[in-house]
C-alpha cells in the first residue's frame, strides 16, 4: 500500500471512527469526541489534499480509487468545512429548542449523523468507479436528509421531505444511465465502470449518449443544476447552519466532480463537443435562474441557497469550457465559493439569535446592530459577489476567458452578462444587509458570534491567499493535470 | 425474462399508479420485488436472493408505518385515477419514442425498464400521499433492478442489485422517519400539507 492510498483510508476512517464513537460514547464525552475527530479527520483530509496537489503530475489511478489534483482539492475543502462545521456546532445545538430527536438524544445523534455525512463526502472525490460514486452520492442523501430535518419543524420536514424524494428520483435516474453504460461497455461487469474503462468505450454508439444523458440529469438533481434545482433553496435555508455549509460547499461541488469525471470519460465516445455542451446548457441555465433570485429580497440562508445555484453554474460553465485556462478558474471557485459560503452560513447562528425574523425574512443595517457580525456577513456577500479582491472575482475572469480561448466567445460573453448582474444583485444585497434600515426594536445578543469571528479571521486570510493563488495558477501543472483529467 | 413476466411487471407498476390504499400499493410492489426475484434463480441465484430478501425487508418496514400512521380515510391526489393512469402511459411511451435500443437482452424489457422508471416518477408527481412518494422511487429501482437482470452478459447485475438494495433500505428507513414525523406533525401523511416554502 502506498503512502497516498494509506491517507486516503486515514482521511475516510477518521470520521467514520468519530461517528461511532460520537454514537455510542458517554453523553458528556459527545462533544469532547466532535472535537478531537473534527482536528483528526480534518489534519487526515488536509495531509492527503496537500499530497495530490503538490504533485499532480502523478496521479494514483487505480479501479476504486482515484487521488488526482480534483480529488485533491475536494478532499481539502471537505476537511476544512468540516471542522468549521464542526467547531461552530456546538453554538448551533445549543439554540436548539426541538428536534427530531429527543433531548437526551440530540447532540450525539447529530454528532454521529454529522460525521457518517463527512466521512460519504470525502469517499466521493477518491472513488475510481462510477458505480461506486453513484452508490456513496445516494449514501450523502441518507446520511444529510435527516440533517435537514434536524429541527423536527414543519419547515424543515418540508425541507428534508423534497430534498430526500427529488434527489433520489433524480439519481434513479442516473442509474438508469449507469447501467446503460454498463451495457455498452466491453467485457461489462463493475470493473467496466471504472473512470479508466469507461474512456475505453467505443465511440459512436447511440446508447453511450443516451447513458450520459440520463446520467447527467439525474446528478444535475442532486448538484442543484436549474431546472431541476427545487430542494436547494429549501434544503440549505432549513438544514442547521453547520449542515448547510457542508451541503453547499461540499456536498454540491462533490457531486459536480463526477459529473465531470463522467465527462472527460465519456468524452471520447460521445464526442467532447457534445459532453461540454451539456455543461454549459446546465450552467448557463443555473445562472439565468439564480440572477431574478438573487436580484430579490430574501431571507438570509435563502439568499445564500441561491448564491449556491448561481456558483454550481459558474463551476458548470468552467468546466464545459473544459481549457487550462477556465480549469485553473474552477479550481480556484471552488475552493473559494466553499470558504465565503461556509463563513455566510456559520454568520446565520449569531444572526438567527440576534434577529431571529431572518428566518423568514431579509435583514437589513445588521451593521449598525451588532457591528462584529455585519462584517462577517459582509465579507461574506463580498466575496460570493466576487468583489474584489475576492478570489472568485479572479476565477471568474479566468473562467471567461477561459471560454474565449475555448473559440465559445458567445457563450463567455452571455456567461460574463449574467455573472454582471447576479454580481448587481448580491451587491445591492450586500449593502441592505450591512449598511441598509434596521427596524427599530429590541434584539438579543448574538449566541456564537465569537467563534464566528475567530472562523472570519482565518478564511479571510484564506481567501486572499486563494486570490493569490489565481496568479500563479494558469499555465501551472496544476491546470494541466486538471484538464487532462484521469485518463 | 419472458415477455409476459415483463408486462405482469408493467402491469403491478401501472396498479401503484391507479390504487387508493397504500397497503394495496405496498403489496405491488413487493409482488414485483419477488417475481423479479423468481425470474433471477436460474442465472444468478445471488442477485435473486438479494432481490427477495430487500422485496420482504421494504415490505416489511412499509407495511410497519402503514400501521403506525393509520390515516381515517386515504389521501386524495389532485388527480382522478384514469387521469393518472393515462398520464403515466402517456409519459411512458414517449420515453420508449425517445430513448433509442439501449443494449438490453430484449425490447421488450427495454421498454419495461423504460415504463417502470416512468410510472415511479408519474407516482411521485401525481400522488399527494408521502408514502406513495417513496413507492415512486421503489418503482424505479424495480425497473432499474429488471435492467440490470437483463444486462447482455448479466456481469454486474449481482453488484447492482446489491447496491440498488442496500440504498433503497436506506432511503426507506430514512423517509419512514420523516413520514412518521410529518404524520405526528400534520394529522395526515399529505405532501400537500409542505407547501410553505415559496418564493
Amino acid at each position: 500500500m502506498t503512502s497516498r492510498e494509506v491517507l486516503a483510508l486515514a482521511a475516510i476512517a477518521a470520521p467514520a471512527v468519530t461517528a461511532l464513537a460520537a454514537g455510542l460514547a458517554p453523553r458528556r464525552a459527545v462533544q469532547g469526541i466532535a472535537l478531537a475527530g473534527g482536528f483528526v479527520s480534518a489534519a487526515a483530509a488536509g495531509a492527503l489534499s496537500a499530497v495530490a496537489l503538490v504533485s499532480p503530475q502523478h496521479p494514483h489511478v487505480g479501479p476504486w480509487l482515484v487521488i488526482d489534483a480534483a480529488a485533491g482539492l475536494l478532499v481539502g475543502v471537505v476537511g476544512f468545512v468540516g471542522l468549521a462545521s464542526v467547531l461552530v456546532s456546538p453554538s448551533y445545538l445549543a439554540t436548539v429548542s426541538e428536534s427530531l430527536v429527543r433531548p437526551a438524544w440530540r447532540a450525539r445523534v447529530y454528532y454521529a449523523l454529522l460525521f457518517v455525512f463527512w466521512t460519504v463526502l470525502v469517499a466521493v472525490p477518491l472513488v475510481g468507479n462510477l458505480g461506486g460514486a453513484w452508490l456513496l452520492v445516494e449514501g450523502t442523501t441518507a446520511a444529510s436528509a435527516l440533517l435537514v430535518g434536524f429541527n423536527g419543524r414543519p419547515r424543515a420536514l418540508e425541507a428534508g421531505w423534497k430534498y430526500l424524494i427529488l434527489t433520489s428520483l433524480g439519481l434513479g435516474v442516473a442509474l438508469l444511465g449507469i447501467v446503460l453504460l454498463a451495457a455498452a461497455s466491453p467485457g461489462g461487469g463493475l470493473d467496466a465502470l471504472s473512470w479508466r474503462a469507461l474512456a475505453r468505450v467505443h465511440p459512436g454508439h447511440g446508447t453511450t449518449l443516451v447513458a450520459f444523458l440520463l446520467l447527467l440529469a439525474g446528478l444535475a438533481a442532486k448538484i442543484g443544476w436549474a431546472p431541476v434545482h427545487n430542494w436547494l433553496p429549501d434544503a440549505h435555508s432549513e438544514a442547521p447552519a453547520p449542515v448547510s455549509a457542508l451541503l453547499s460547499a461540499a456536498l454540491l461541488p462533490a457531486v459536480l466532480l463526477v459529473a465531470w469525471r463522467a465527462s472527460q470519460a465519456l468524452g471520447p465516445a460521445i464526442g467532447g463537443t457534445a459532453a461540454r455542451s451539456v455543461l454549459l446548457g446546465f450552467g448557463l441555465l443555473s445562472l439565468a435562474v439564480a440572477v431574478p433570485f438573487l436580484w430579490q429580497a430574501l431571507p438570509w440562508k435563502r439568499l445564500l441557497a441561491y448564491s449556491s445555484l448561481e456558483h454550481m453554474g459558474v463551476i458548470a460553465i468552467g468546466i464545459g469550457f473544459g481549457t487550462p485556462l477556465a480549469l485553473a478558474g474552477v479550481a480556484i471557485h471552488i475552493a473559494g465559493h466553499a470558504l465565503a459560503k461556509a463563513l455566510g452560513f456559520y454568520a446565520a447562528v449569531p444572526l438567527l439569535g440576534h434577529e431571529p425574523s431572518a428566518a423568514v425574512h431579509s435583514v437589513g443595517g445588521i451593521g449598525h446592530t451588532e457591528p462584529a457580525l455585519g462584517a462577517v456577513m459582509g465579507v461574506s456577500l463580498g466575496a460570493l459577489a466576487g468583489l474584489p479582491p475576492s478570489p472568485l472575482f479572479a476565477s471568474e475572469v479566468l473562467i471567461v476567458a477561459g471560454g474565449f480561448a475555448a473559440g465559445r466567445p458567445w457563450t463567455a460573453a452571455l456567461a460574463a452578462l449574467l455573472l454582471a448582474l447576479g454580481f448587481l444583485g448580491l451587491a445591492q444585497a450586500l449593502i441592505d444587509t450591512t449598511a441598509g434600515e434596521s427596524p427599530a426594536h429590541e434584539r438579543a445578543g448574538a449566541p456564537g458570534l465569537r467563534r464566528v469571528s475567530l472562523l472570519a479571521g482565518v478564511i479571510v486570510a484564506c481567501l486572499l491567499a486563494l486570490a493569490a493563488a489565481a496568479l500563479w495558477l494558469p499555465g501551472s501543472a496544476l491546470a494541466h493535470a486538471l484538464a487532462r483529467g484521469i485518463t | 425474462m419472458s415477455g409476459a413476466l415483463v408486462w405482469v411487471l408493467v402491469a403491478a407498476g401501472l396498479g401503484v399508479i391507479g390504487v387508493r390504499r397504500r397497503s394495496l400499493a405496498v403489496a405491488l410492489v413487493t409482488a414485483q420485488g419477488l417475481l423479479l426475484a423468481v425470474s433471477a434463480v436460474n442465472h444468478d441465484a445471488v442477485a435473486a436472493a438479494v432481490l427477495a430478501i430487500r422485496a420482504v425487508a421494504l415490505a416489511t418496514l412499509l407495511l410497519l408505518v402503514v400501521s403506525r400512521t393509520r390515516e381515517p380515510r386515504p389521501v386524495r391526489s389532485g388527480v382522478a385515477p384514469f387521469a393518472r393512469g393515462g398520464l403515466a402511459i402517456a409519459f411512458a411511451l414517449a420515453l420508449t419514442w425517445l430513448v433509442p435500443t439501449v443494449g438490453l437482452a430484449s425490447r421488450n424489457a427495454e421498454r419495461g425498464v423504460l415504463a417502470l422508471v416512468a410510472f415511479g416518477i408519474a407516482t411521485v408527481a401525481t400522488r399527494h400521499a408521502t408514502l406513495f412518494h417513496v413507492l415512486g422511487i421503489v418503482l424505479v429501482e424495480n425497473g432499474l433492478a429488471l435492467a440490470a437482470l437483463e444486462l447482455p452478459g448479466g456481469g454486474s447485475s449481482t453488484a447492482i442489485e446489491l447496491g440498488v438494495a442496500v440504498d433503497l433500505t436506506l432511503i426507506a428507513l430514512v423517509a419512514s422517519v420523516f413520514h412518521e414525523r410529518i404524520f405526528a406533525e400534520f394529522g395526515a401523511g399529505d405532501s400537500r400539507a409542505l407547501g410553505s416554502l415559496r418564493d
